[in-house]
């Protein structure tokens, strides 16, 4: 916990909507105390007679018998005598009585169960309630749209926890809806308000993290400052979709911003340097589990057609003219083709998309998008065509349509975020692909297929220090331990693992995809993508002497302590 | 003047006057205390319990907690009376059976006067304001 001050919010409202039933209940429940009561009274004072018809009074303990049993309709009758004619007029008036005090009850209680702010208030209860009862590491997600949804999938599918914040009612049903394999809480509020933040578990020891991918930048940039003042330990990964945002978001010390719209430049960048690099990224950021997307041709170089919208189309060019290409840049004046930038064909025209090579439509107008991409088909059908699709239920129109590359906001943010949470390693290494030229990242994607099947496979980092590879001490001076007999299976060495080594950093060097003749030191460090079973193999090759020696010299190393003797080996297999 | 504070403070008021009309009189003497004043005293406390529901504050607690207190004595008041009238005797209590009723009333005063106190406090602190 930070020492910050953080707003304490829970006695406040545990106890909220109980509360507002027993403010709410006063008037109803009076009525009900006085009715009774005056019925009770007049039915003792009212002279009645016994079976003799002798003049007798009820009493009080009598008359509440009967009331109870009268005004909860169950009635047994007219005891403990039958009633004189004053009596049963004094009775009917009670009857009537009690019927209204119990359906104004009753009503008042059902309209408060119907409350909005009641509901609202059982609902934060118990949202705090299993907030509260977390135990394990969980993310704050604030947002619930396109991207937070894809993110918390496959956050799901790897077993992380998180809750939900969002200010709409149907987003957050909708997290109930999509049915998550563990719980996930969901508030209703907005996420600028401190409070509710800290009720989701801001203050909680065991929050991991702050993911703010809202649709408006505010938010965003209000849970960022946020979190960064109130638990500074925390780390904090925020959409943002303009520059401005993203200074503030960075003087306040949050370093992972992510910004859909420059990322779609990046993306064209990579892909026209390397298709291979380009599917190799998508690969490795994608959810556990995924296929390697498909690898697109190499780009056209030539002259680029772009239809961009303000100071977004300028970037967009400026990424591409880095890429030595020729660009032509077309301003769609609101992002909308309606409004007023003279008659279509003009549009396309001002374009000179005749003869492109390519055309992108990047306004943040789909269906300007669609339109932008038809005509420019017909206006040549041999180019490339480039779209941004700003929503993701879209996707179909655009396949349907025929476009080439097209880049959903909500995937990129959501394979970008993933991969820092789930690989903050990753994300040193990713930088590093496009500049290894194409065919290196076409073999590696080759090889992980081959050696880690079709699926993502899990990427980690290892140290080989004293504390991470305690068996391999001894070994590691640089001249005797390959990285090829590290990486042997234990069950059988004369298999190799599953494993393919990514990098190898060394004193600050990096090393990208080293080979396996490489000779390994003390605190080298490797990343290493592969399947979990040859990750808890090699696990135990690190930690385990005996499977150390085994893997490594193909020695079995007895393990008790008595044979070790009559084979003369110390406790780690290495002879005496 | 809020009349939300009038019918608080009267039937706060009220809940106390009649228990401390019920309880006077000699303990062990039935015809001293009349049953009546204890049903009306059952319901005023009944009543002011219900006002109080509700109230965050920590004299609202207070306040709560001794109305339950004096509600529950007093139906331990009217039980008993109902229980010695009914089923141990036929009609007229003993001085015994009398003094327990009584002195449970006895206990709801006490509460009652707390309530009272309260009140008072809760004026007096506010008009110094």
């Amino acid at each position: 916990m930070a020492s910050s001050p953080l707003p304490q919010l829970r006695p406040d409202l545990s106890s909220a909507g109980v509360f507002l039933v027993l403010r709410r209940m006063r008037i109803p429940l009076i009525v009900l105390i006085v009715i009774f009561a005056v019925s009770v009274l007049g039915l003792s004072l009212i002279p009645g007679q016994d079976a003799q018809g002798r003049p007798d009074r009820m009493g009080i303990f009598a008359s509440f018998y009967f009331m109870s049993y009268t005004a909860t309709t169950i009635g047994f009758g007219e005891l403990p005598h039958p009633f004189t004619a004053a009596q049963r007029m004094w009775v009917t008036l009670t009857i009537f009585l009690s019927v209204i005090g119990w359906a104004y009850a009753i009503g008042a209680l059902l309209s408060l169960m119907q409350d909005q702010a009641f509901r609202q208030a059982l609902a934060r209860r118990s949202f705090s309630q299993a907030v509260h009862r977390m135990r394990e590491p969980f993310l704050l997600l604030v947002g619930y749209g396109n991207a937070t949804k894809m993110l918390a999938r496959s956050l799901d599918d790897m077993g992380r926890r998180f809750v939900v914040i969002d200010h709409q009612d149907t987003r957050v049903s909708a997290v109930e809806l999509d049915a998550y394999r563990a719980d996930a809480p969901a508030l209703l509020g907005d996420a600028r308000d401190t409070a509710l933040l800290t009720l989701a578990g801001l203050g909680h020891g065991t929050c991991e993290g702050v993911v703010a991918l809202a649709g408006d930048d505010e938010t965003n940039l209000d849970v960022a400052m946020t979190t960064s003042l109130l638990r500074p330990d925390l780390p904090v990964i925020a959409r943002s979709s303009s520059r401005e945002v993203a200074e503030r978001m960075r003087a306040f010390h949050v370093q992972e911003v992510v910004n859909p719209l420059d990322r779609f430049g990046d993306h064209l960048r990579i892909l026209l340097r390397s298709p291979a690099a380009y599917q190799l990224m998508i690969w490795l950021t994608s959810a556990p589990g995924t296929p390697p997307p498909r690898r697109f041709e190499r780009l056209p170089h030539g002259r680029w057609v772009i239809y961009g919208h303000g100071r977004y189309g300028d970037e967009l060019s400026s990424d591409l003219r880095a890429e030595g290409l020729d660009v032509t840049l077309v301003h769609v004046a609101g992002g909308s083709i309606l409004a007023g930038e003279g008659d279509s064909a003009h549009v396309i025209e001002s374009g000179h998309v005749a003869d492109a090579v390519a055309f992108v439509a990047a306004t943040p107008n789909d269906t300007t998008n669609l339109w932008l991409v038809e005509a420019a088909r017909r206006a040549n059908p041999d180019a490339f065509l480039v779209a941004l699709q700003n929503r993701r239920a879209n996707a179909p129109l655009f396949t349907a349509i025929g476009v080439d590359f097209g880049l959903v906001p909500a995937e990129v943010i959501a394979h970008e975020v993933l991969a820092r949470l789930a690989n903050p390693v990753l994300m040193r290494f990713l930088p590093q692909v496009p500049h290894q030229g194409d065919k290196w990242a076409a073999d590696l994607v080759d090889r992980l297929v081959e050696t880690c099947g079709h699926g993502t496979p899990d990427l980690w980092r290892i140290r080989l220090s004293h504390d991470e590879a305690p068996a391999l001490e001894g070994r590691l001076d640089g001249t005797s331990l390959r990285l090829d007999d590290l990486l042997r299976d234990p069950a059988d060495r004369e298999h190799p693992l599953g494993i393919v080594p990514l990098a190898l950093l060394r004193e600050g060097e990096r090393t990208m995809t080293p080979g396996g003749e490489v000779l390994l030191r003390a605190e080298d460090q490797l990343l290493l993508a592969g399947r979990l079973r040859d990750r808890a193999a090699l696990g135990t090759t690190m930690t385990e002497g005996f499977t150390a020696s085994y893997v490594i010299d193909g020695i079995r190393v007895p393990s008790s302590w008595v044979w070790r003797r009559f084979a003369r080996l110390d406790s780690v297999g290495r002879p005496r | 003047m809020n009349l939300e504070k009038v019918v608080f403070g009267f039937f706060v008021v009220l809940a106390a006057t009649l228990n401390f009309g019920f309880f006077i009189g000699d303990l062990g003497n039935p015809e001293l205390h009349s049953v009546y004043e204890l049903f009306a005293a059952v319901v005023v406390n009944l009543i002011a319990t219900v006002l109080k529901f509700g109230d965050r504050t920590q004299m609202g607690a207070v306040h709560l907690a001794t109305s339950l207190v004096a509600s529950l004595q007093l139906i331990a008041a009217a039980v008993t009376w109902t229980y010695a009238a009914n089923v141990l005797t036929n009609g007229v209590l003993t001085a015994e059976q009398t003094s327990a009723v009584v002195s449970l009333s006895g206990g709801a005063l006490f509460a009652n006067v707390v309530s009272v106190v309260l009140l008072v406090v809760e004026t007096v602190s506010f008009q110094r304001r």
